[in-house]
């Protein structure tokens, strides 16, 4: 199991405060805070359109935000584009899976290695042995977070266009890329999304394996009370753009608010 | 209800015929011989509408979600209808056009010139004329119609047919040159007289190439199998033997071309090379990276200016001082290192700004880039630089120890030298974790750069490596004129060079070549159709994004992504509504026997 | 056990991949925001210092009188006016699809070409002058119909198959078309230009509000402003004008409400057709001379306009339209004057391309557009 108190930094690896962003009028995060600590699952939670997937977006830097801070291992994320954030540890997948749909599977997991590897023009076109081997070296690691999920993606399937695999495998491609990037946290948006009875609870067994086997700490925003249960250290529920409760499963899903916020105002307003 | 489908395809057949004609592609023509006497381009141009009509008509038809084949005789009966009606809507505006008077109509559309009625009325009266024309066209179409509806091992060998028969009617000028190189007898393929092919060598050109196609198909398939295995060829060859022998045959066509074909060919071929490698190098940007850019010719004429300054050139200017404003005294060889490095620079200068804009509008500002540029260097301002309207003179010919590339067939070397080199250069980039960002980025940037690829740098680097190789180009371009004007860099190379790429296929370097070839070589053989290139060039374009939108010689992946999106959104759909489908998890059965 | 990741290779270790990166501060460094400031700063600074050292200029020394300005102003207002009429199609074509219709710039000298045999004809039979206004109209009315046609058959032949084809094919499809067009209409009437009559009624000056203008420049003042009016109220209160709304905020949606969204769309090239047709006919009146590649330039200043103010709003692309006419009439004088270049009407079009390139990387958005967010 994780060791979250094996020292002071370790505590937050993410630290999210005040953190608002706008669309127009509309305030899609409006001072949020939270923060993640290390080795943790954490499980974020909220009705449909209460800023889960914007706080990814503003977090990996798609969005920058309106207001706020979000700090990666005591030091400032904000401002930087999305690549950098990726390099600095945080990967992510999408509600909508963003596959590159005509790269093969191989080459899909072999993007999440990008940003750890360097070779340039000269090295591509000469074909520096330097350049061989972190081209090797990018291939066996792709292979390896494409086998995180067993046969499902690997072997004959290498060579095969993202676009001919089933949803639940684009879900799982597309969480071997994030995984490939060599991430020290994780965030996951609705994973579960689309997959049926069977896989939804596979991929709880998957999400607990992220953080035991390889050290993730990793956010998930999810629907499927299941698989929050399943898996969370600990829950915050959003809704409206701020944290309206936090704690066990337990603790969140008898939260007054939280179960006013699922059933009660917002569906009759 | 199918009948007024076919009536419509026909009438629009009809209504390309009358705009062949009113631009002039019939009327001109009367006298350029294909083959035979009978045969003329002209001809060609004014059935070919009729006889695609039929080719449509009979096409399979989706009914009900299944894909139903014409038999024969339907296939026969629809290409007639299409095709007499095509015919009818031509004749229709031939004898409205003698009832006004084409003398009347002359002043405005300039092509209905006598020629043309008296070729329309195949000499007869334009009655007469008209009853031939709905014949004549319901022929054609119903070849078209049968063609289609025939099985592929008739279909393939016979369009292979025709299609090389017609092309080499149209190398009249090319292939009797080469013939005669090589000492080989030509009369018995062309006319001594018009140039056209004859009768006996167009029924053995079509043998040949039926043949061959007919190896290709799966009849040939046996036949390729004991080829291959009596060749010694390892099984799981990449390519089918008939693929390899080409591509061989193609790159020793490459080399040899100038020498068979002398030098006034060989002048031509040059200006394919420059153009190849413009395309080489804006298949970089649009190709892999997915930048559409319309302003290449940016790089084009830096280049070839900066090539010139470098080289020690003139202005072409009377009465101002001959040596522009910059002028250096450099070998070409030492120059080009230059040119290109200035060429990237300018790229990462220019591109450092509008790369972040979306697709549609990085195109029109790179478009505003170009045309900023034919602007300024033909403006009276920069006069004492690059020389203004009159330009340059006196460019470096690129001599090794005396030894000249002025001259076309050695120009062809020295351009066919870069041409490698930059086809390999971008070979190795799109096969490398270089490649796979660009890949990555043109499917979906914003992904791309959530999965830690920093599309701006990438960006830049195409740009860059793009630049460099346009402004390679320009340089050759530059040696191979011996002079530059701003005519030379007007927008239309821009899109010249789009293209060719498009048309060869985007992201594919032989279809780089092959789109070259068309698209440049062969109007610069073909001198009476220099006219229409462009026209030709507009409707290639047009006609490959609606129709085939892979291009040619299609790069796979690129193909895939332009096709099948569709069905992989479908299927995606299909996958939702199902939830994941049980045979999935196993592999495909053709990989376990 | 299943294959995991532990015992990567990236370290050779038992530790899991945890890959340690750094930004440095130079990374860490908002480029873009720096290089857009410097190049504002440039930019702003040439503007400002060419304008001041043009006004500092006597006339001796290549300044320009009082006078002057004026006539450039109105020159560009009126130019403006019909890169305005040009935008709209642009404009509305691209509210509904999305799409940059490159080859709008060869509608309209589809228009302009068409009428100029109407035109001229009745030049030679006298009635251009008998009753100018019978004659111009039937000649608008004959470069509505060709502008019209040509617009409704690109939609119909180039567009409509990639209706949903990735951004880029259309605009590529556009370019071929662009080719296609103005290589036609070259095959059809010949590469050389040709004279547009002028009826006498429309030579000379007139005086309005104490300020001389020429006569054509005001008829196209006044038409051009009647056709937004018409316009505006067209798309604001009909049904088809409705309909236009509501494809072009949401396709998928107005096509379940029930509106025929094939229709809509042939419609809107229409409109832009009409535009164009009207404006291709004031253009020609107004340059006298009718030529294959006359669309080209105009096309990409109305393009700029359009973006400039906004691309897919109507009143956007009118604004955009007198600021690129004003632009590019006053701005060489104005600014490069002042640095003694020679010659600066030649580089009118450069100016536009350059305003172009300017709006697109700092005000993508336009004038009167926010910078819109995409959707993740
Ligand atoms: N790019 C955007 N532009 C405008 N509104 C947005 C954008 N992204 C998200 N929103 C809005 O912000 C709100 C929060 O959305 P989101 O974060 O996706 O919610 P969820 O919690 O369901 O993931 C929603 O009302 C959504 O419509
Ligand atoms: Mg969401």
């Amino acid at each position: 199991m994780s060791d979250p108190a094996r020292s002071p930094s370790a505590d937050a690896v993410l630290e999210v405060r005040g953190l608002e962003k706008h669309f127009g009028g509309l305030y899609a995060l409006s001072g949020l805070d939270m923060e993640v600590r290390r080795g943790e699952i954490v499980s974020v939670i909220g009705p449909n359109g209460a800023g889960k997937s914007t706080l990814f977006n503003v977090i990996t830097g798609i969005y920058e935000p309106d207001a706020g801070d979000i700090r990666y291992q005591g030091s400032t994320i904000v401002g930087l584009r999305p690549h950098q954030v990726v390099k600095l540890g945080i990967a992510r997948t999408f509600q909508s899976v963003r596959l590159f749909a005509n790269m093969t599977i191989l080459e899909n997991a072999m993007v999440g290695q990008h940003c750890r590897s360097k070779g340039g023009v000269f090295g591509s076109i000469v074909r520096t042995p330097g350049v061989r081997a972190e081209e090797d070296r990018i291939r066996q690691r792709a292979e390896e977070a494409l086998s995180f999920f067993g046969k499902r993606l690997s072997g004959y399937r290498l060579e095969q266009p993202a676009f001919s695999l089933s949803y639940a495998n684009r879900r799982r491609l597309e969480m071997a890329r994030a995984m490939a990037t060599d991430p020290q946290v994780l965030l996951l948006d609705e994973p579960t999304a689309g997959m049926n009875p069977r896989e939804t609870l596979e991929l709880r067994d998957h999400i607990v394996r992220m953080r035991d086997e390889l050290g993730l700490t990793v956010v998930v925003i999810e629907h499927d009370m299941r698989v929050v249960k399943g898996v969370s250290d600990r829950v915050i529920a959003c809704d409206y753009g701020q944290k309206i409760a936090e704690g066990t499963y337990e603790e969140v899903a008898n939260d007054e608010r939280v179960i006013e916020a699922y059933l009660g105002t917002k569906a009759a307003g | 209800m199918a009948a007024r489908r076919w009536v419509r395809t026909g009438a629009f057949a009809g209504i390309v015929t009358i705009f062949l004609a009113l631009v002039g592609l019939i009327g001109g023509f009367t006298d350029v011989f294909l083959i035979g006497d009978e045969v003329t381009f002209a001809g060609l141009m004014l059935l070919l509408p009729a006889f695609v009509a039929g080719f449509v008509a009979a096409a399979p038809r989706i009914e009900g979600g299944e894909r139903r084949e014409m038999s024969l005789g339907e296939a026969a009966v629809a290409a007639a209808v299409a095709a007499a009606s095509a015919g009818f809507v031509f004749a229709l505006a031939v004898l409205f056009t003698d009832l006004i008077g084409d003398e009347r109509i002359r002043p405005i559309f300039l092509n209905v010139s006598p020629s043309l009625m008296e070729f329309v009325a195949f000499g007869q009266s334009t009655v007469v004329g008209a009853v031939i024309l709905v014949a004549l066209s319901t022929m054609a179409g119903v070849l078209g119609g049968v063609l289609r509806a025939a099985p592929p091992v008739i279909r393939r060998p016979v369009t292979a047919a025709v299609v090389v028969t017609v092309l080499f009617g149209f190398l009249q000028r090319v292939i009797p040159i080469a013939l005669d190189q090589l000492s080989l007898e030509r009369d018995w393929l062309y006319h001594p007289i018009h140039d056209g092919l004859t009768w006996v060598g167009a029924a053995v050109v079509a043998a040949i190439s039926a043949g061959i196609s007919l190896l290709n198909t799966r009849f040939g398939a046996r036949v390729r199998g004991s080829l291959s295995s009596s060749i010694g060829g390892r099984s799981g060859l990449a390519m089918s033997p008939v693929r390899l022998i080409a591509s061989v045959a193609a790159v020793a066509l490459l080399i040899a071309a100038p020498l068979l074909l002398g030098s006034v060919i060989s002048e031509v071929l040059g200006t394919v090379m420059v153009f190849a490698l413009l395309g080489i190098g804006l298949n970089i940007v649009v190709g892999y990276a997915g930048l559409l850019d319309l302003g290449y010719v940016f790089f084009f004429a830096l280049g070839a200016y900066s090539l010139a300054l470098l080289t020690g050139a003139t202005l072409n200017v009377y009465g101002v001082p001959p040596d522009p404003a910059i002028s250096g005294d450099l070998n070409f060889y030492i120059a080009i290192p230059i040119v290109m490095l200035i060429a990237a620079a300018a790229g990462l200068l220019v591109g450092a700004p509008v790369l972040r804009l979306r697709g549609d509008y990085l195109a029109l500002v790179t478009l505003g880039l170009g045309e900023m540029v034919t602007v300024l260097v033909g403006s009276p301002w920069l006069v004492p630089l690059v020389g203004g309207p009159s330009g340059m003179r006196g460019i470096t010919d690129a001599a090794i120890g005396g030894f000249a590339f002025r001259d076309p067939q050695r120009f062809y070397y020295l351009a066919l030298a870069f041409v490698a080199l930059a086809a390999f250069l971008s070979w190795r980039l799109a096969t490398s974790r270089i490649g796979r960002a660009w890949t990555a980025m043109r499917e979906d940037e914003q992904t791309a750069d959530a999965m830690g690829i920093s599309t701006t740098r990438f960006k830049l680097l195409a740009f860059a490596i793009g630049g460099a190789i346009g402004s390679l180009g320009g340089a050759l371009f530059a040696v191979k004129i011996g002079s530059l004007t701003p005519a030379s860099f007007q927008v239309i190379v821009s899109i010249q060079v789009l293209g060719l790429v498009i048309l060869g296929g985007l992201g594919s370097i032989p279809g780089v070549l092959v789109g070259a070839l068309v698209l440049v070589g062969l109007p610069g053989l073909l001198r009476e159709f220099e006219e229409y290139r462009f026209l030709a060039y507009g409707a290639a374009v047009v006609a490959v994004m609606v129709l085939r939108p892979q291009g040619l010689v299609p790069n796979v992946r690129r193909s895939r992504e332009l096709q099948e999106e569709e069905r992989a959104q479908d299927e995606w759909a299909k996958a939702v509504e199902e939830g994941e489908t049980p045979g999935e998890l196993g592999p495909p059965a053709e990989v376990t026997t | 056990m299943a294959p995991s990741l532990r015992g990567g290779t990236l370290a050779g270790t038992e530790a899991p991949h945890v890959a340690v990166a750094r930004l440095g501060r130079f990374e860490r460094l908002p480029w873009r925001r720096i290089i857009l400031v410097v190049l504002g700063i440039v930019v702003g600074g040439v503007v400002v210092l060419g304008t001041l050292r043009t006004l500092g200029l006597d006339r001796v020394e290549g300044g320009y009188s009082g006078g002057a300005w004026r006539d450039f102003i109105v020159q560009g207002a009126a130019q403006g006016a019909i890169f305005a009429m040009i935008a709209l199609g642009y404009s509305l074509v691209y509210g509904i699809l999305r799409m940059i219709n490159f080859a709008h710039g060869e509608v309209f000298m589809a228009g302009a070409f068409g009428s100029f045999f109407f035109a001229d004809a009745y030049a030679k039979s006298g009635f251009l002058n008998r009753s100018p206004l019978l004659a111009l109209a039937i000649v608008t009315l004959v470069a509505v119909a060709v502008s019209v046609g040509t617009a409704v058959l690109l939609e119909r032949l180039a567009y409509r198959p990639l209706r949903n084809a990735p951004r880029l094919v259309p605009l590529i499809t556009a370019i071929g078309a662009t080719l296609f067009l103005q290589n036609a209409f070259r095959g059809f009437f010949g590469p050389q230009p040709y004279g547009y009559p002028k009826p006498t009624v429309l030579a000379g000056n007139i005086t309005v509000l104490g300020v001389q203008i020429q006569r054509t420049q005001l008829l196209v003042l006044v038409v051009a402003v009647i056709c937004m009016i018409v316009l505006q109220w067209f798309v604001a209160t009909t049904r088809t004008g409705r309909s236009m709304r509501a494809v072009a905020q949401d396709r998928e949606i107005a096509s379940l409400m029930g509106i025929n969204v094939d229709r809509v769309i042939v419609v809107t090239f229409a409109i832009g057709g009409v535009l164009a047709g009207i404006a291709g006919v004031l253009f020609s009146l107004s340059f006298e001379q009718v030529q294959f590649t006359m669309g080209f330039r105009p096309g990409i200043a109305a393009f700029t306009a359009a973006v400039l103010g906004g691309i897919g709003s109507i009143g956007g692309a009118a604004l955009g339209g007198f600021v690129i006419g004003l632009l590019q009439a006053v701005g060489p004088p104005l600014i490069l004057t002042g640095f003694g270049i020679p010659s600066v009407f030649s580089l009118k079009d450069a100016f536009v391309f350059l305003v172009l390139v300017l709006v697109l990387v700092f005000r993508p958005g336009g004038l009167l557009g926010t910078g819109e967010a995409e959707k993740v």
